[in-house]
Formats: C-alpha cells, sequence, structure tokens
C-alpha cells in the first residue's frame, strides 16, 4: 500500500495568471510543492478547464467542465483546497456541499413537531448562545422551567445536544403570508 | 424467427421513439448567459412555460427548441406560487403548437417526461407514483393535483413537458422536496398564464403576517376551543396585519371563522379574490381572546 507524503507535488493551472499565482501560494502555505504540469504531479489544481487530458487527479474550484476528481465550489477556503488535494491524490472523489434546494413544496409537508410558544422562545434564546441562567433571565423564568424546556425540546425535535436542537429548530417552517 | 410485428417490447419501444420524434419541437431549452439552465415547454406560439424557482433573478434568456430553431426571449412573467415562469419569444416557431390537455391521471398510468440536455432531447419514462388532491404550495399558489411520477431527473431537464401514454400533456415537469419529480398541471399552467402575460403577476392576498404553528398553552386551550395555533413570529411594517393591531406573539387562532392548525388553510383563505376584501381575525393574546378585521392586501412584489 503506498502511503499519500504529507507534502504533495501540486501543479497549478488556470486561465488567469493572477489567479494561478494566488493559489500556488496558497498551495505553498499548506506545505506542498508548487511543480510544472509536466513534471509528474500528485495532483492538479485549476480554477479554469484543463486542456490536455491530465496526468494526475484534478481538483477544480468553480463550475469547471470535464470529468475530475475534485470539485470544490468557488469560494472553498484554504483548509478545504487542501484537503481536497490531499483526499484526490489518495485517489478518492471529493464534492463540495451541493446547496440544499428545498424544492417545489407545500406548507409543513414533512410534519414538524409544533412546539409551545414557551419552547420557541426558549429556542430562539438557545440560538443566541444564552446559557440556561441567561435564557431563564431574559424570560423571567427560573433555569429549572429553563431546563425542563430544553428537555422537551430535545424530545420534540430528536436532538441530543443544545447545537442540534437549534438546528433542527432552525428548520421548521416560517410561513409569510 | 420471432416475427417483429408480434413483439410486443419492440413494438414499444418503437412507439416511443415515434412518440418523442413527433413531440421533441416542443421541448425549449432555456440558456442564460449562454448556459443551459433548465428546460421549458412550448405552450403557444410564442410562448414558452418553464418552472420558476429556477429562474427567480433572470430577465433575458434564450431558448433553443428541439427541433433546433432558436429565439432570443424574455421572462414575461412569473409566479413563484404555482411555480411557473413564462417566457415570450422573440419570434415564432411555425407551426404552433396544438397542445391537448390529457385526461384526468391516474396512478399506475405511463407517464413520458421530455426535457433538454447537452445532447439534445433527452427522455423519461415512468409510471405516476400517485394522485393526490389539490394543494397549496409554500409560496401560497394553489395547484390542482397533487401528481407525482416514478422517475428520476436532472436539474437540466425541470420544466420540460409531462405526456401521458397518448400523447397529450399531463403538465410540466418539476422537482419537489428530495428531488421527487412533480407535475405542474396544465391546468394549474393554463389558470395562470393570462394574468402572467397580461401583468407580469399572479396577485395573492397578502397580510403581512409571519406564521409558525404552535401548541395554544394548555392553560388557555378552554378558551380558545382549540389545541393548536399560529404563533405570530413577525408583522410586516405598514402590513394590513399591523394596520388592524396585530402584534408579534399573539397566537392565531381562526381566520374568517375557520381554525387555522396549519398554515396551508390561512394560505387557501388569501387566494386572487381575497385582495380588498374584509377578514375576521381571533387571537389569542396574554390570555384573552380578541378579534380584529383586517382588509386583505394585495401581496408586494419580492
Amino acid at each position: 500500500m503506498s502511503v499519500v507524503p504529507s507534502r504533495l507535488r501540486i501543479a497549478v493551472v488556470g486561465p488567469d495568471a493572477t489567479a494561478r499565482n494566488r493559489l500556488a501560494m496558497l498551495v505553498a502555505r499548506s506545505g506542498h510543492e508548487v511543480v510544472e504540469l509536466t513534471a509528474a504531479p500528485d495532483a492538479i489544481l485549476t480554477d479554469g478547464a484543463i486542456d490536455s487530458l491530465p496526468s494526475a487527479p484534478a481538483v477544480a474550484i468553480g463550475a469547471v467542465e470535464g470529468d475530475l476528481a475534485g470539485r470544490l465550489p468557488p469560494h472553498a477556503s484554504p483548509r478545504q483546497i487542501d484537503a481536497a488535494l490531499r483526499a484526490v491524490a489518495a485517489g478518492l472523489t471529493v464534492r463540495g456541499p451541493t446547496p440544499q434546494h428545498p424544492g417545489f413544496g407545500s406548507f409543513a409537508e414533512d410534519g414538524w413537531p409544533v412546539l409551545t410558544p414557551r419552547e420557541i422562545e426558549v429556542l430562539a434564546a438557545l440560538s443566541e448562545g444564552l446559557s440556561n441562567k441567561a435564557a431563564a433571565r431574559r424570560l423571567g423564568i427560573s433555569p429549572h422551567t429553563v431546563k425542563f424546556h430544553i428537555e422537551s425540546l430535545f424530545k420534540k425535535l430528536g436532538a441530543a445536544s443544545r447545537a442540534e436542537a437549534v438546528v433542527k429548530g432552525l428548520k421548521r417552517q416560517i410561513v409569510e403570508i | 424467427m420471432p416475427d417483429i410485428m408480434q413483439d410486443p417490447l419492440k413494438g414499444l419501444s418503437d412507439a416511443l421513439v415515434e412518440r418523442v420524434r413527433g413531440m421533441q419541437w416542443l421541448v425549449a431549452r432555456i440558456e442564460v448567459d449562454g448556459r443551459p439552465m433548465r428546460s421549458g415547454t412550448l405552450w403557444r406560439k410564442d410562448v414558452v412555460v418553464a418552472a420558476e424557482q429556477a429562474f427567480a433573478q433572470v430577465a433575458e434568456a434564450k431558448v433553443v427548441l428541439g427541433d433546433g430553431a432558436n429565439f432570443a426571449a424574455h421572462f414575461a412573467g412569473r409566479d413563484r406560487g404555482t411555480n411557473v415562469a413564462v417566457l415570450k419569444l422573440d419570434g415564432a416557431p411555425d407551426p404552433a403548437p396544438a397542445l391537448q390537455t390529457a385526461a384526468e391521471p391516474a396512478p399506475g398510468a405511463l407517464a413520458l417526461a421530455l426535457g433538454a440536455d447537452d445532447a439534445g432531447v433527452s427522455v423519461r419514462l415512468g409510471v405516476i407514483h400517485s394522485v393526490g388532491p389539490a394543494w397549496h404550495s409554500r409560496a401560497g399558489g394553489r395547484i390542482d393535483r397533487r401528481i407525482v411520477l416514478d422517475m428520476t431527473m436532472s436539474g437540466r431537464e425541470e420544466g420540460g413537458p409531462v405526456l401521458d401514454a397518448g400523447g397529450s400533456l399531463l403538465g410540466i415537469s418539476t422537482l419537489g422536496p428530495r428531488r421527487r419529480v412533480l407535475v405542474i398541471p396544465t391546468a394549474t399552467v393554463e389558470a395562470v398564464l393570462e394574468p402572467l402575460l397580461s401583468t407580469g403577476r399572479v396577485e395573492r392576498g397578502w397580510l403581512g403576517l409571519a406564521l409558525q404553528p404552535v401548541l395554544v398553552p394548555e392553560a388557555m386551550q378552554a378558551e380558545a376551543g382549540k389545541s393548536r395555533g399560529l404563533m405570530i413570529m413577525g408583522v410586516a411594517k405598514d402590513g394590513p396585519a399591523a394596520q388592524t393591531g396585530v402584534l408579534a406573539g399573539d397566537i392565531l387562532l381562526t381566520i374568517a371563522g375557520e381554525g387555522v392548525s396549519r398554515p396551508a388553510i390561512v394560505a387557501q383563505r388569501l387566494g386572487p379574490q381575497s385582495v380588498g376584501q374584509p377578514i375576521e381575525l381571533r387571537l389569542l393574546r396574554a390570555g384573552k381572546i380578541l378579534s380584529l378585521m383586517a382588509t386583505v392586501a394585495a401581496r408586494p412584489l419580492e
């Protein structure tokens, strides 16, 4: 089994010299060696079409045509680019998160649990990162009562943590009429 | 050697090919800024209908029909409620389409969905998975039937014609939640087509409220006469609800005398005919029931 070296040989290609330089600097800062396309790179990074058949797995940033091992959104972070290069060099396929298009649907199609007014207020406090004590102060109830409502929220939303409750709670549908 | 005329599978395949060949000129590839975005259906001689959800910010497009004819086009109207967008072509293909509206769809019937892909016309064949009654979309539009197709579809193909086995038009395809393929029925498109072509939009009632289903606190259920309502999460400034004194935090119980456990019920009350009409809102505020009269306004442009 071959081991992927921590320092990869990366070829940076693209139509625009400024963008290419920026990507090359970013790759170098991640600890990789920037090489020519002809110098047997471990992976290729590009923000434009690759003219010739790529000699190594390629990661494309933004909408680039072709059958590529890695695809990242236009605003991928340096960490994501680094992770994608390592992954494709190891033979994996990388895709950025696809935007969640909700699709054309009806009201409350998913049958989300119905919360009480107090639970909605507590959830709003959680989403702002307030502690139980701070939430209690804002809502004018005891921390014990806040805890009670949070437990009920966990149960209704099927959440195991405050963060999960907030994420799931945010999915609830507010309808503007 | 088996007689080809007797081979039903070959017969079906040939019939499908023939059907697609005859209908493909109705399929529009809609290109925006030089890139194919979605499909559409040539509805009238210079009108293409598409699924609105992909074109929220787009004004101009190029339309390439299945037979290669291409036209500059602009979005003449759009309705988020029914997910219908209407493109007007600069020029008109010849002949104009003469679409047959399909009979009432039935689960299990074959459905042929056409779209435009890189290669040209693309085809999906499946059955009608289910047919439900009229429903209301999140954006408040009324869709005459809930027709779900048993097929997958790429985004590019959305908006193309969906045909029944007789070649009649069931409607246009659209992607629903979890990428299920739904049909916007022909009748639904027809109902919004005229207002979209003449005014660019479909007027719908509006109260200026953001609502969320909520459990009525137990202590007040007896007073309210129900266990569920809609909590007012926001009130649009100067909207009809704000003008009559509705406040965030109120719980809406009934609208025009009808209980509102679900937002869809409110949407049903706010169809195009409701604009300008008075409507009674019963609310729960601080443990007391109160009744307010609002005058329904037209939903402002987004």
